[in-house]
């Protein structure tokens, strides 16, 4: 027993070791202490402190501060006086257009003030003016009540704040003021001029609709609405930004989503408190959970086909005016290297073009990573002939791998960023062609070996095979990381950058969603639809992630 | 807050400062070693003049090592592809101890060698008259670079002119590595002896085979086997073409080959075999010992020279059957004889069956193992069967 007991003890390393191991403990939790710092630094776009935590649900967010100037909040009845009101606010703007004249019958005097270049001009004077001056039934139209009926115009709104009534006159509407009145009628509904409807340009596919979304949101919405018949999609139009409001719709299933999902999705809008939202990546990265992660924790598309099967999982999308791309929440890893192709093809084909994207990523993170390490820390990992070829060609090169890769990388990653600016008669040329010539060039010149320029088109190649745009920009972003990881402690860094990466994903949360779900937490049900796509007969449920009101696909 | 911002900033910068590039070295700035061979101490010209100019260290010369580097150093980027250039570069020292000469080497050339592409170790027959195996082999297995599936072979001559190809763009090391290919059309490959194998033999004090290398005018052959004496781990003799066959057919590493022999008009006549089984028991009667070797096969009969006979006649196969049986026997014969009466080694492995069939009597034998065996007879049953006679027309 103690021959067993002083043979334990033997094994049991000095203080040094010890010593080493409460060291080594302390880099996490100086990294941890680091993030959080930086954290509470610069806190959240929502205006909360901590990440990932889920919104406390409050009243109303705070109403957009208005000038104080004693103005007339709401239009009184009198006419000159209201008149004067709109034109002392916005009458300066010379595209804005008075037309007075006097209504048949009453003679009561009225307005109809538009934009130019906003309405229909024949609309406006062959209907709206026809109408109002010679075939009004008498009447007074005293109030909104009795100008409803007896105006004929489906696009008919009352506004009692002149604020409001002009901030839509200027968005386009037409706007009618009438003598004893007390509020302003918005006629028509902007139209302006408009792109032709087209294919999504950044998700391009062979096999699938050609339709994408498009600027307007109200055509966006129609775009949901003609995707089939149904009752139960619901959109809910929110308006946000501090100078310049925007339209922002809710698009969900009402007998799908997860109600929980659906409130603090509602919450997290409400909280947007910004200037002006440019465009959908402004919602994505002032709602998004943590803003410190390379992964995208919103999903960005131009597809309604997308979108719709979004919704049926359970998500909610997200769409704002003036942009063609509709944001879909929560995102999981899984969804970023999913093509819709993939279930418009047959199974077998989509599982394996599935898992050649994995590949493809998994490539494009780590193949310059894993060269570097080769190279320079384990020789022997080589399979000997090409090791003998590699120092063969090697032999010429003055930098150590690190300096030789990122030579290439980062004069491809300039390449590929000039691409996109060049016109588009000669981008894809120029970048064949510079592609080519650069790699060929630096091979000639000693500067790189042949090797790498194998590694490095393969990477680049792979990182275009990634369905998502956003998702290729985090992985090549990520693959510079790697590098560094790898020429510093070769291929232990890079099984340690992985492992990195791996304990943020899985830590990493989409509005309450587990970013690397279905695989941590564990749903095994959902890897049918993970690394492999199942036949449609064996899809018969939606993701248990989502956590559905409903969870059945087939009756 | 600008405070913390400068900590935060200054510990990150020390982070940057403390890891750095220290154990990374590039693949160039490297030396592979392809191929090791050990010889008799021997000093090589250059080595004759630097020690009469006083550069030498304190050793005795009892062995010279010489490692092939690949690929020869070349300066510039793309290296020509015509040949001309040799594609390897045999570096040799002297001294006792396989180390301290690698290391001598590093004052000698430029990059510093690696031992994880070895693939080949020849060690001359007459260096193993010398020295044991173990002696020889202990650094190599010690080492952490040196892979344990390292072949190692015996040279008849010495063992460094293996290392030298006259063709151009041979790397020899290579060359020995892949001629072990040729298993499948010759028995008289032996299976290859890898590091770890010897050194099971080596610890087990068994004899064994290993495949003899034979050089001339600049071309390496894998001529017969040498063979080493488990208690002294010195090489003790030879062995055959024929001998090294019938060895790979005994231990059921061969399932080819060819038998000739001379029929009844003195004509060539020659067997091919498809497949062959030995089977090797262990028989107790009493005290006494014995073995019983049954080799089942099944062959072609691929050539004749004898033009009178009709190949497909019915009693032909009968014949011929009786012939190749005759000297199949004959060749197993000689090679017991060499092993039990001349080199009193067990090289075949009777020793393992005897140590699954018999584990009582092995262990009581263990320890005079080898002298044991060249005192116990050996039965030997033949079952050679003909099937077919290849495509011929009638």
């Amino acid at each position: 027993m103690i021959i067993l007991f002083a043979t334990i003890v033997s094994f049991v390393p000095g203080w040094a070791v010890f010593g080493q191991a409460g060291a080594a403990l302390l880099v996490p939790l100086f990294l941890r202490y680091i993030y959080r710092s930086l954290y509470r630094f610069v806190g959240s776009g929502r205006g909360q402190i901590g990440h990932g935590t889920k919104t406390a649900r409050q009243s109303q967010p705070p109403v957009p501060a208005h000038s104080d100037t004693p103005r007339p909040a709401s239009f009184s009845g009198n006419y000159n006086s209201d008149l004067l009101a709109v034109r002392a606010a916005i009458g300066g703007n010379s595209d804005l257009h008075f037309r007075e004249f006097t209504i048949a019958h009453s003679g009561a005097r009225a307005v109809l003030i538009h934009i130019s270049g906003m309405q229909n001009d024949r609309v406006l004077n062959m209907q709206i003016m026809q109408f109002l001056m010679y075939d009004l039934p008498a009447g007074s139209l005293s109030s909104a009540e009795i100008a409803g009926r007896l105006l004929p115009f489906s696009e008919l709104k009352e506004e009692a704040a002149i604020d409001n009534f002009n901030k839509l006159l200027l968005f386009g509407h037409g706007g009618l003021l009438i003598e004893g009145l007390p509020c302003g009628l918005l006629v028509e509904l902007p139209g302006s001029a408009n792109r032709t409807i087209g294919e999504p340009v950044s998700e391009a596919l062979l096999r699938g609709p050609r339709l994408g979304f498009s600027e307007v949101l109200s055509e966006n919405t129609a775009m949901l609405r003609r995707q089939g018949f149904n009752d139960q999609l619901e959109m809910k139009s929110y308006r946000a930004g501090n100078t310049i409001q925007r339209d922002i719709v809710l698009a969900y299933m009402k007998d799908i989503v997860n109600p929980d999902l659906l409130e603090e999705v509602k919450n997290r809008i409400c909280k947007i408190d910004f200037d002006f939202l440019a465009e959908s990546g402004y919602i994505e990265q002032l709602i998004e959970d943590n803003y410190l992660s390379p992964f995208q924790q919103l999903q960005n598309t131009e597809r309604p086909d997308r979108v719709i099967s979004a919704l049926l999982e359970g998500r909610i999308a997200i769409m704002l005016d003036g942009t063609p791309f509709v944001l879909i929440a929560p995102v999981t890893f899984s969804m970023l290297l999913q093509s819709p192709e993939d279930y418009y093809e047959r199974w077998l084909p989509g599982t394996l073009l599935r898992l050649l994207r994995f590949t493809a990523s998994f490539l494009a993170l780590m193949a310059p990573a894993l060269y570097i390490s080769f190279i320079s820390y384990h020789p022997g990992l080589i399979p000997t002939e090409l090791a003998i070829t590699i120092i063969k060609t090697r032999q010429g090169v003055p930098f150590p791998s690190l300096i030789e890769v990122l030579i290439l990388e980062i004069s491809i990653e300039i390449l590929r960023e000039a691409g996109i600016r060049l016109p588009k008669p000669i981008g894809p040329a120029m970048g064949i062609v510079g592609g080519l010539i650069i790699g060929d060039a630096a091979v000639q010149a000693g500067i790189v070996s042949p090797f790498l320029v194998i590694t490095v088109a393969v990477t680049a190649i792979s990182s275009f095979s990634i369905p998502m745009y956003s998702a290729g920009i985090t992985l090549r972003m990520l693959r510079f990381v790697g590098m560094l990881f790898a020429s510093v402690l070769g291929m232990y860094g890079t099984i340690l950058f992985f492992l990195l990466i791996c304990c943020h994903l899985s830590k990493l949360k989409s509005f309450g969603v587990p970013y690397l779900s279905p695989i941590s937490p564990f749903r095994i049900s959902d890897w049918k639809d993970l690394f492999l796509r199942a036949p449609m007969a064996l899809m018969k449920r939606r993701p248990v992630m989502m956590k559905t009101r409903q969870n059945k696909r087939k009756s | 807050m600008c405070r913390r911002i400068l900590v935060l900033l200054s510990s990150l910068m020390i982070l940057a400062t403390q890891t750095s590039c220290w154990s990374s070295k590039e693949i160039e700035d490297l030396a592979l070693y392809a191929g090791l061979a050990l010889d008799t101490a021997e000093l090589s010209p250059t080595e004759q003049k630097l020690e009469e100019q006083g550069s030498t260290y304190t050793k005795r010369n009892r062995i010279t090592a010489t490692v092939q580097v690949v690929p020869a150093n070349s300066v510039g980027g793309i290296e020509s592809t015509d040949g001309s250039v040799s594609p390897y570069m045999n570096v040799t020292g002297t001294g006792d101890s396989v180390l301290e000469i690698f290391r001598q080497y590093s004052i000698l050339r430029e990059r510093p060698i690696i031992g994880h592409h070895l693939k080949v170790i020849v060690v001359s027959s007459e260096l193993l008259k010398q020295q044991s195996m173990n002696q020889l082999m202990d650094f190599v297995l010690r080492d952490n670079d040196i892979r344990p599936s390292t072949m190692v072979f015996i040279s008849h001559g010495r063992a460094e002119e293996t290392m030298i190809s006259k063709q151009k763009g041979v790397i020899p090391a290579f060359h020995i590595r892949d001629m072990m290919r040729n298993q499948k059309r010759t028995s008289k490959v032996l299976a290859p002896v890898i590091l770890s194998k010897l050194d099971s033999f080596m610890y087990s004090k068994r004899s064994y085979a290993l495949q003899n290398l034979v050089t001339a005018n600049g071309e390496v052959e894998f001529s017969g086997a040498g063979v080493i004496k488990g208690n002294t781990g010195h090489w003790v003799g030879a062995l055959s073409q024929e001998d090294t066959e019938c060895l790979s057919w005994l231990t059921n590493r061969g399932q080819s080959g060819v038998i000739k022999t001379y029929d009844w008009s003195n004509e060539p006549i020659t067997y091919e075999v498809k497949s062959l089984k030995s089977k090797i028991t262990a028989k107790v009667d009493g005290d006494h010992l014995s073995f019983d070797v049954k080799l089942t096969t099944e062959g072609r009969l691929s050539e004749t020279w004898n033009e009178e006979e009709y190949p497909a006649a019915t009693h032909l196969p009968q014949k011929a059957e009786k012939l190749f049986n005759k000297r199949l026997e004959q060749m197993m014969q000689s090679l017991f004889h060499k092993l039990q009466s001349d080199y009193k080694a067990d090289a075949i492995g009777f020793s393992s069956m005897l140590k699954i069939q018999e584990p009582a009597l092995w262990r009581k034998l263990e320890d005079h193992w080898d002298e044991v065996f060249s005192r116990t007879p050996i039965h030997l049953e033949v079952d050679l069967k003909i099937t077919d006679f290849g495509s011929f027309t009638l």
